[in-house]
Formats: C-alpha cells, structure tokens, sequence
C-alpha cells in the first residue's frame, strides 16, 4: 500500500489569493510572447522525402509510367481504394493499366501500395491538400495521379535506401526507360531493359 | 391607464394564483406562482411601494421559489401511487377527524382576521387616500420609503399582519401532515 | 419639430423628450447586445493570447466579424429539440437566462447629465429610480430560472445535475453579494445607483471612490460576480468534463448563443455594477468637471477593464471543486461579508457618515 503524504499548505497558500495573483500574472506575461501558431495556407509545413503524402503513378522521362498493372497494390490496399483494369499495350511491358483509379476519400495515406510495387510505378508524394466540391472530384483517375519523376526524385531515392537494407543482391535499376536522365546508370539506357541485366547491377555499387 | 393597468395584472395574478393549484405539473405550479408573485410585485409599484416590490421579487421569487424548484426536482414528484391518497386529503378529512379543535383554530383565525381588516379598514383608506399621487406617476416619484412600511406594518396594522403570520404557521403545520398522510408505510 | 408634435397631439417638449428616451434606449440596448457579440471575440482572442495562439484572425481584418459570421451560423442553425423534453419551457428557458440580464441594464448609470444641443437630457441611463440596487438585486435574482429551467427541461441528467448545481451555487454567493453591497450602501445612504456614483465623483478625487474605503466589499463583489454569472472558476453549471456542457448540453443553433448572449451581458451589468459601486461611475480622475463624453468614456474604459479580468481570471484558474465552491462561499465569503458590513456600521456609528469632517 503506498500512503501519499500531502504537503501541508501554508497560511499563504490557504488564502489562494496571492497564488492567484502569481497565476494571473504569468498568465499576463504569456500574452505577449510570441506565438507558435503556424498560419497554416500561408506558411505551408516543411515537407521532406520522409513526408508520407497521397499515392502518385510516377511518370518516367519518355512519357510512360512504369505500372503493369499486376495489382499487388490493390490487394495491398487495407482500405480497398486502388480500382485497377489491365489491357494489352505495344510496348515491351506488354501489359499497363486501361483505368487506375485512387479514391482518395477511402485512402488512408498508409503507403501500403509503395511498397507493394515490384515495378516501382507508384510513389507517395509530399501532396497533402485534399480539398473539392464533390465525392466524384475526389476518386482520382490516371491523369490526375500522374507526377513527373522529377517532382518526386527524392522519396523515390529515399524508398530506395531504406529497402536496400534488407536487399542481398544489388539493386536493379530503376525506370529502366530513362536512365540517362536519372544518372547513375547511364550504360542500361535502352528500352526494354531487364531487371536482371548485369550491367545495371554493377551500376549499384552500395547495394548488398 | 393606471387603473386598466391594474384590473390586467389583478385578473393575471388571480389566473395565476389558480394555475398554482390547478396544474398537474409540479414545475408548473411553481412557474404560475412566480408569475403570481411578479403580478403582485407589479400592484405594488402601481401603488407606489418600489421598496415593497422590489423585496418582493428579491425574496420570493429570487429566493424561496428557487429553493421549491430545487426541492421539486431533487424529488422527482410524480404522479405515483400515493396521489389517490392526496386527493382525500382535503374538506371531507377536515371534517371527519379531529373536527373539533382545527374547527375552533379556523374560526379564531378567521374571526381574527375579519376583525383585523375591518378594523383597520378604515383608516386604510384614509391612509391610501392621503397618499399625494397613485398610479403609473408614482413610480418616478418618491417611493414608500422602508421606514413608512416598517412603521405602518407594525403599528397600524400589527393585528392583521400577526394574523398573516398565524396562517402561514397554519400552512406550514398542514404540509406537514399532507407530507406525512402521502407516505403512510413509513408509520 | 413642434409642426410634427402639433399633429399628434403633443408639446415640442414632450416629443423631444420621448425621441430622446426611445434613442437613449435603443443605444444602450444594442450596446448590451454588441458587447455581449464583442465579448465572444475577446474572450477567444485573449485565450489564444495567453496560450501562444492567434486566435479568429480570417474574418475581416483581425478576425474583428468573427462576431457576424458566428452569429449568421447561428441563425441557419437548426435547432434540436431532444426527445422527452418539456417543449414550452425548453424554449422559454434560454429567453428567461438573457432577459434579467438585459433588463437589469437599465437601473446603470452609464453617464452623467448629458448635454446635447445645448439642452440638459438627464443621466445616461434607461431608468433613474430610487431602488436601483434593489431593482438590480431583484431581476438579476431571476436570470438563475432560466439555468434551472433549461436544465430540467433538456430531459437530461446531464442538463439537470448542472442546473441543480448553477442553482444551489448562485443562492449560496447571492448572500455575501448582496451583504458586500451593503457595506456600500451604509457608506453612501442611499441605494440609489446614480447618487452613489455621483457621491464618488463630485471631488473627481480618486481616493474619493468606494474603493479605497470598501476593498474587501469590492473583492467579495468580484468573486461573487465571478459565481453569480457562471464563470470560471465557479463555472460548475457548465463545467465540461463532467457534465459535457451543462445546462446548455442539449441546446444547439440560436437558443445556445441565447444564454452566451445572456452570460455575457450578465458579466456586462455586473461589472458595470461594480463600476459604479467601487470605481466612481463615470468619474474621470482630477476632472471633476469632466463632460459627459468624457465620463462615458471613463466608464466604459472601467467596464473594460473589468470584462478583462472576467476573461484573464477564466483562463488561468483551474475550476475549483463543488464541496470547495460550497465551503468558500458559506464559510468563507459570508463571514468576511458580514464582518467587513459589521466594521462598516461602526465605522460609521463611531465616526459618522464619510465626507462629513
């Protein structure tokens, strides 16, 4: 049993007038301090490659994004808001997605769909206003989920690091369409290149 | 404009004063008083009494009728098993039992109190009639002060003023009983 | 002028005089109103303030409209009325907590003798009459119905447990304010509102206010306004961890803001209230021939000050506990009213009344 013993109050503190006095006038002094109010629309937050936004279908730099519409992403998807329909295409992917939607009211901004990815085709942006005038405006369609790989370089760099961690064999090179462009390998730039491609798996040299 | 003033809230306060008895809800009841008292204080500031109706108001309605509110609700009175019971209570009862000594009480009250008024009836008019002007001017004008009221209410009319007193201690000692005839188990 | 008071019947005199009284009226009325729309501000703004927040600053410049968009959210409100209520007293009751409130406004001095176009319109007041403080005293003692009132009617326990306790509490520091007010009425001799302020101001003298000679009067008033008109840290009919929000849980849209509108002008008569009684009224320091714009203004500025620290103290104190707020009021506050009234009479017994030398 543990017996609390309360401090006896003294004569002064029974009054509770002057410790009154001395809450209000903390009270007071705090009025003018500076405030840490963030003016929200005005003073946006600091966004970094850590900031989980809403999902994006990163477009890559010849103008195609990278999905092949497997649907791993949708059956990742604890809140059922990814709709996915397949169909063939002429490129060597062979198969990319007629229709994806994301309704954005269901998404829970877990980032589940990311990691699904195998073909690293859909990112969680920085975007976090989510605002419209009806439910419809809100399940977004392939346009409207489309970013520019640019836009969204350094959360792609940052997924990137953070699998690589559990990664034996080196990681094969990304956006295989445009790796001129991205930099760190420039040899594995032709189209249709495979993700076994030995080439692009020396290109890592940090991996594994 | 006075007058009609007055028979309007002389009417509203005897409506009133009914609703006080006749209605069924407790809460009711104790609104219908306060309406009553309000019409009351509203004669008074006619007749010129600021003081008068201002206490009034501070003590009756400000004070004891919170008090029966208060009461009423922490009680929750409905209309349970007991209100058959209270409905007997009344003239039948009175004169049923115990007839003899609350019939010789009730009659020395009254008598008392016809005597009271009677008695000083007249100079109750004269007083009223002395008094400079009535009505609606005689609420800017100056008031019946508290120390007139004092010594009108205990020297003129000391008689009927006991005698109020009297039939209020009868009030009081008739709850009593109503509040104890309403539970009879717990005799 | 007089062509129109010909026609309908009257004097030039009488019909200046009633347009003087309907305008003086209807100014101070939606006075009331506005400080009661301003108040709502203040009180946000000076809580965001004191906790390192902005506070309403989208509407208008400042958030200063604040007011009007909240009230324009209040009347497209719709309004709830609970199952199992009592209809006609649900909607009576928040009309019963605002009107003593608005109707006690009347018996303040707000100003002396106002002179406009050259001609003297009487005190700046609804009602000049001789029982002000009674008069003030009385309907004040009606604005606790409708807290009751709203409480049993809601069919909430919620609604009643905090009209139970906004009753029992402001019964139990309507004593040791209306004893404080006493000690003042001793000093004055009259219980008149406007000659007790005029007594204060007639030297124009600051030490010459009440409240060099009544502090602890001037103190008890302040707690007990704190307690009569609900607020913290006397707020128990409302208080939101227990009772959610009190007698006003089940009131939503219009009937809600009501009982602000009505709280508010209750913290507005009552510092006004205490104004008049302990600060001088209308009193400009060593102006004692000030003109009535000026006292207005000292007035109102007192009145500020006042409604400050009804929203300074709310937002520092903790609330206190119900047995707490029971104990300060009966053996607290009333014994040191009832001496401090006591010291008052034989001061005044032993001394005679004040200003006679």
């Amino acid at each position: 049993m543990v017996i609390v013993k309360r401090k006896e109050l003294s004569l002064l503190e029974r009054l509770y007038v002057p410790e009154i006095a001395r809450g209000l006038s903390i009270t007071f002094r705090k009025m003018f301090e500076k405030k840490i109010t963030r003016q929200y629309p005005e003073e946006p937050l600091p966004k970094t490659e850590v900031t989980r936004g809403q999902p994006r279908l990163v477009v890559k730099d010849d103008g195609n994004i990278a999905c092949v519409s497997c649907g791993l992403c949708e059956a990742a998807c604890p809140a059922y808001a990814i709709t996915i329909d397949g169909g063939e295409t002429d490129r060597p992917i062979e198969r990319e997605p007629k229709r994806f939607d994301i309704d954005m009211l269901r998404c829970i901004l877990c980032g589940f769909c990311e990691e699904a990815c195998p073909k690293d085709a859909i990112f969680m942006s920085d975007e976090l206003e989510l605002a419209d005038y009806s439910r419809e405006m809100l399940v977004y369609d392939m346009e409207k989920l489309k970013r520019p790989a640019a836009a969204m370089r350094k959360r792609i760099e940052y997924v990137h690091k953070i699998n690589d961690r559990w990664r034996s064999a080196p990681r094969p090179p990304m956006l295989a369409d445009q790796h001129g462009a991205h930099g760190h390998a420039p040899s594995a730039s032709t189209a249709g290149s495979h993700a076994s491609s030995p080439t692009a798996a020396a290109q890592k040299p940090h991996a594994g | 404009m006075a007058n009609a003033l007055f028979y309007l809230v002389a009417a509203l306060s005897v409506i009133a004063a009914a609703g006080v008895v006749l209605f069924r809800n407790p809460i009711s009841n104790v609104l219908s008083l306060l309406f009553a008292f309000f019409c009351l204080a509203t004669i008074y500031l006619l007749a010129g009494f600021q003081f008068l109706a201002a206490t009034q108001i501070l003590v009756y309605a400000g004070a004891i009728m919170v008090l029966f509110l208060f009461v009423i609700m922490l009680l929750n009175l409905a209309p349970g098993p007991n209100a058959p019971e209270l409905e007997r209570v009344g003239l039948a009862m009175f004169l049923r039992r115990k007839s003899g000594v609350t019939i010789v009480i009730a009659a020395a009250l009254l008598i008392l109190g016809t005597s009271a008024v009677l008695g000083t009836h007249d100079t109750a008019v004269q007083a009223a009639e002395a008094m400079p002007k009535k009505g609606l001017d005689a609420i800017t004008a100056t008031p019946g002060s508290s120390e007139g009221l004092a010594g009108e209410m205990f020297g003129r009319y000391l008689l009927p003023f006991e005698a109020i007193s009297m039939l209020l201690l009868a009030t009081a000692v008739a709850v009593v009983v109503l509040a104890k005839r309403s539970r009879p188990e717990n005799s | 002028m007089n062509d129109i008071a010909a026609k309908l019947g009257m004097t030039g005199d009488q019909l200046e005089g009633l347009l003087a009284i309907l305008v003086r009226n209807t100014v101070i009325l939606i006075g009331v109103i506005n400080v009661a729309a301003v108040m709502t501000l203040v009180e946000r703004k000076v809580s965001a303030w004191m906790q390192y927040r902005h506070g309403p600053n989208r509407v208008g410049p400042w958030g200063l409209l604040q007011p009007l968009a909240d009230g324009v959210k209040f009347i497209f409100k719709e309004v709830v009325i609970p199952y199992g209520a009592n209809k006609p007293l649900y909607l009576l009751a928040p009309a019963m907590a605002a009107v003593p409130a608005m109707m006690t406004i009347a018996v303040i001095p707000f100003a002396n003798d106002v002179v406009l176009f050259g001609k003297n319109w009487g005190p700046l007041a609804i009602a000049d009459i001789d029982v002000g403080i009674l008069y003030l005293l009385a309907i004040g003692s009606m604005s606790v119905y409708g807290v009751i009132l709203a409480g049993w009617a809601s069919n909430s326990k919620y609604s009643l447990l905090g009209g139970l306790r906004a009753s029992a509490q402001m019964i139990s520091y309507e004593l040791s304010m209306i004893l404080a007010i006493l000690a003042v009425v001793a000093l004055a001799g009259s219980i008149n509102l406007k000659e007790i302020a005029a007594l204060q101001a007639s030297t124009g003298n600051p030490l010459d206010w009440f409240f060099f000679k009544q502090p602890l009067a001037c103190f008890l008033l302040l707690v007990a306004s704190f307690a009569e008109t609900n607020r913290h840290p006397f707020d128990f009919a409302e208080c939101e961890p227990e009772l959610v929000a009190g007698f006003n849980t089940e009131y939503s849209a219009m009937k809600w803001a009501i009982f602000f509108i009505g709280e508010y002008s209750a913290m507005a008569v009552m510092s006004a209230l205490s104004v008049v009684l302990f600060w001088g009224g209308w009193s400009v320091p060593f102006m004692p021939d000030a003109p009535w714009y000026l006292g207005f203004a000292a007035f109102l500025a007192k009145v500020s000050v006042y409604l400050f620290l009804f929203v300074w103290v709310r937002w520092t104190l903790p609330r206190f506990r119900f047995d707490q707020l029971m104990r300060i009021g009966w053996k607290v506050m009333l014994p040191l009213a009832l001496l401090n009234l006591l010291a008052t009479g034989a001061m005044l017994a032993l001394f005679g009344p004040p200003g006679a030398p």
